[in-house]
């Protein structure tokens, strides 16, 4: 994927110079290890430094809501079934956008790279395969199938479902993919079980609110734990407010989610939130059939009732 | 300033001693990362922790804080009175808090006592806590303390600074406070007479392995308007996703909001920690918010941090260099980055370049 | 809900007209008494705020 790098820029450089674009979005050499900072770029010269590579997972499409503007757009799978659910959400227009689509073979997870090293890392080499992190007194290689983030690791959807332009030839896509095993492992559990497992996980939260906002999907004027007339929850560290918070949001993702793994990604106190969102996308899938982001021309399940929607839970 | 030698087979059975006298609070390993938490039942403080991923803060300073109780049901003695929630300020001491975060309260201090006011939560809960400092021996290459008004083994805002020699550690003794919790565990033993050559020799070592600083030397004088209207701030604030993450990981940031909740005729009132960065943090009653807009809250979150606290307290930035929100931003949007286009930039209206 | 740890039975969903009185008493009974035979509610609850 590293030699994404040039074809974006050229391909930047090239919409930009032209004006069929005011700016395009993707990302900019980051500061730290393992990390890039999404950048746009107005200019031929400013688009000469955008960069992909394995630590691009922020999903991009956060970055398109409301603008008014002709924009580029680097997407990955993913992104690229963001941007969709943005363009029927009425948040972007279709021509407003040339998508620069990206077939992405994962994002590497920095926590899993961080957890298996000795020290602090303080450099990162990738090559086609795998990285090498290097620090204080320790150089260790992984491949990049081990360290993958979680999300991508089951992805179906590698490549991007709408693209104007394309950074690469398709990749192939993962079959055999067990994407729910982890929803499985919960719904094996006891009632107590269960309600312990989500108290464990949820215990380090500290409401900073970078998953929702990592989150291309929730881009309401007010979210609801803003609202204080009324007051829907409560703003502290209460528990069950902290409950409330994160499992009504994966219901407002429901039969959106893409599973981006952007909120895992930006939580500062590496909460695996997506165990919320991963059973609504398998109820969507399972009840409706339906995967959210890979058509433009039909409406969601939750937008349009059909006399077979299934009703067996209401008595 | 008396510096004693602290043995580490003495190290245990010291702190077992102190725990008689003193809650002792320390840094703890729990799945991914380390978080001060209380050390009960002999739990030992993982002193091989480069640093906790959230700040101390929350010590002194919790994320929800409940402030007062107050009930309306008559058949209560102290129905319609609103009464201050009950609060352990027994003595507390924190073992292993870096000299980075002890200097963050300080700045701290300066906005929660003032001579016009004090906030009492704040000030009983620092007061009534001896910071056992420890000094850094292999700062993060994302550490620009030396830079930020502070450093590795630097003394502001700790009581005792130890200092890990390999077999023993040396606990330098840097107020009364200090010296008691020292009392209370039982350590005395004189540490040789070169102690103090020791410790600036391990201090010297500490500071050159610093290789990130930050740029402040004209930020005082650059005009105030000038570095508002910049043009650089679009840049800057673009990948900003306005959540929480740099202002709750920050050991100086101090903002709160305060809020009732109410169940049947009882309620509290209670602090929470509030982010300059959610847009309702400006929102008026009127339904106006002068911060409206991404650009402006990241542009006020520098400006305070960088040139608003700069021109009020003259104390040098708010920021201890401690480099959490460079770790943590979701976006990576880096402080020093900012610090250093604030500081070179030209009323021309030109950013020097930064790379 | 049920997922993330609520009791079975504790969420119970109903289509009832208006002009269904006779069902409304009879689901409302039923649901009356399913909740009561779980017992109180002691996980997801909130009192007064718990916190510092």
């Amino acid at each position: 994927m590293l030699s994404y790098t040039e074809k974006i820029r050229e391909i930047a450089g090239r919409l930009l110079q032209s004006g069929r674009v005011d700016m395009v979005i993707g990302f900019r050499q980051g500061t730290i290890p393992m990390m890039n900072e999404p950048h746009f770029a107005k200019t031929p010269a400013e688009a000469a430094k955008l960069v992909w590579d394995s630590h691009c997972g922020i999903n991009l499409a956060n970055y398109l809501t409301d603008r008014k503007e002709k924009i580029g757009i680097v997407a990955k799978g993913c992104d690229s079934r963001n941007i969709v659910t943005h363009i029927i959400e009425n948040k972007i227009k279709r021509e407003q956008l040339v998508v620069i689509g990206v077939p992405c073979r994962g994002m590497v997870d920095k926590r899993k790279i961080a957890m298996k090293c000795p020290g602090e890392i303080t450099e990162v080499i990738e090559n086609e395969t795998g990285l090498t992190a290097k620090g204080d007194g320790f150089s260790q290689s992984f491949d990049k199938k081990d360290v993958l983030q979680h999300n991508c690791s089951l992805c179906i959807h590698r490549n991007p479902v709408i693209h104007d332009e394309m950074a690469a030839p398709p990749v192939e896509e993962q079959k055999e993919v067990d994407r729910y095993a982890d929803v499985r492992a919960v719904e094996a559990m006891s009632p107590e079980q269960r309600w312990k497992y989500f108290a464990d996980l949820l215990a380090p939260c500290v409401r900073c609110y970078a998953c929702r906002n990592a989150c291309p999907l929730c881009y309401c004027p007010t979210c609801f734990v803003d609202e204080s007339r009324p007051q829907w929850v409560g703003k502290g560290q209460d528990p069950s407010d902290v409950r409330t918070f994160h499992f009504l949001r994966a219901y407002h993702c429901a039969g959106r989610c893409t599973d981006c793994g952007a909120c895992e990604r930006a939580c500062p106190v590496g909460i695996n939130m997506r165990v919320f969102t991963k059973k609504l996308e398998k109820d969507c899938l399972d009840l409706f059939g339906w995967e959210a982001g890979l058509s433009l021309e039909v409406r969601p399940p939750l937008d349009v009732y059909r006399p077979s929607d299934p009703n067996d839970f209401i008595k | 300033m008396k510096t004693i030698k602290i043995e580490k087979s003495q190290w245990a059975p010291g702190l077992e001693k102190a725990s008689k006298a003193f809650r002792l609070i320390g840094p703890v390993k729990e799945k991914e990362f380390h978080s001060f938490k209380p050390l009960t039942n002999g739990a030992q403080p993982d002193l091989t922790c480069l640093n906790t991923r959230l700040s101390p803060k929350s010590l002194v300073y919790p994320q929800s804080e409940v402030m007062f109780n107050y009930s309306l049901d008559e058949g209560r003695e102290d129905h319609h009175r609103m009464t201050e929630a009950a609060k352990d300020y027994s003595p507390q001491a924190v073992i292993g808090i870096r000299p980075c975060d002890a200097k963050a309260f300080v700045l701290v201090r300066m906005n929660f006592d003032t001579p016009e006011y004090q906030d009492p939560y704040w000030l009983r809960a620092y007061e009534s806590t001896t910071w056992i400092g420890l000094g850094c021996t292999s700062p993060c290459s994302s550490c620009f303390c030396t830079s930020a008004g502070c450093g590795p083994y630097h003394e502001e805002g700790l009581d005792v600074l130890l200092a890990d020699a390999g077999d023993h550690y040396l606990a330098r003794i840097l107020t009364d406070k200090g010296a008691r919790f020292l009392d209370a565990a039982g350590w005395k033993t004189a540490a040789a007479k070169d102690a103090d050559q020791t410790l600036a020799a391990m201090r010297r070592t500490a500071e050159g392995k610093i290789t990130s600083f930050v740029q402040t030397d004209n930020l005082k004088s650059l005009p105030n308007n000038d570095l508002y209207s910049a043009t650089f701030w679009e840049d800057v604030s673009f990948a900003c996703i306005n959540c929480g993450t740099c202002t709750y990981s920050c050991p100086t940031c101090w903002c709160f909001d305060i809020q009732d909740e109410t169940r049947g005729t009882s309620g509290v009132r209670m602090k929470n920690w509030d982010s300059c960065m959610y847009p309702l943090f400006t929102l008026h009653g009127s339904g106006h918010n002068p911060r409206g807009t991404k650009l402006h809250r990241v542009r006020q979150r520098f400006m305070h941090k960088l040139k608003y606290f700069v021109d009020k307290y003259d104390r040098g930035i708010q920021c201890v260099g401690c480099g959490r929100c460079v770790r943590l931003c979701p976006v990576n949007i880096d402080i020093r980055r900012v610090c250093n286009m604030m500081n070179g930039f030209a009323a021309s209206g030109e950013a020097c370049a930064i790379e | 809900m049920e997922h993330m740890g609520i009791e079975p039975g504790r969420l119970q969903f109903s289509w009832i007209s208006s002009a269904e009185s006779t069902k409304f008493v009879e689901v409302v009974t039923q649901v009356t008494n399913s909740i009561k035979a779980l017992g109180p509610n002691s996980n997801y609850t909130k009192k007064l705020a718990e916190v510092a």
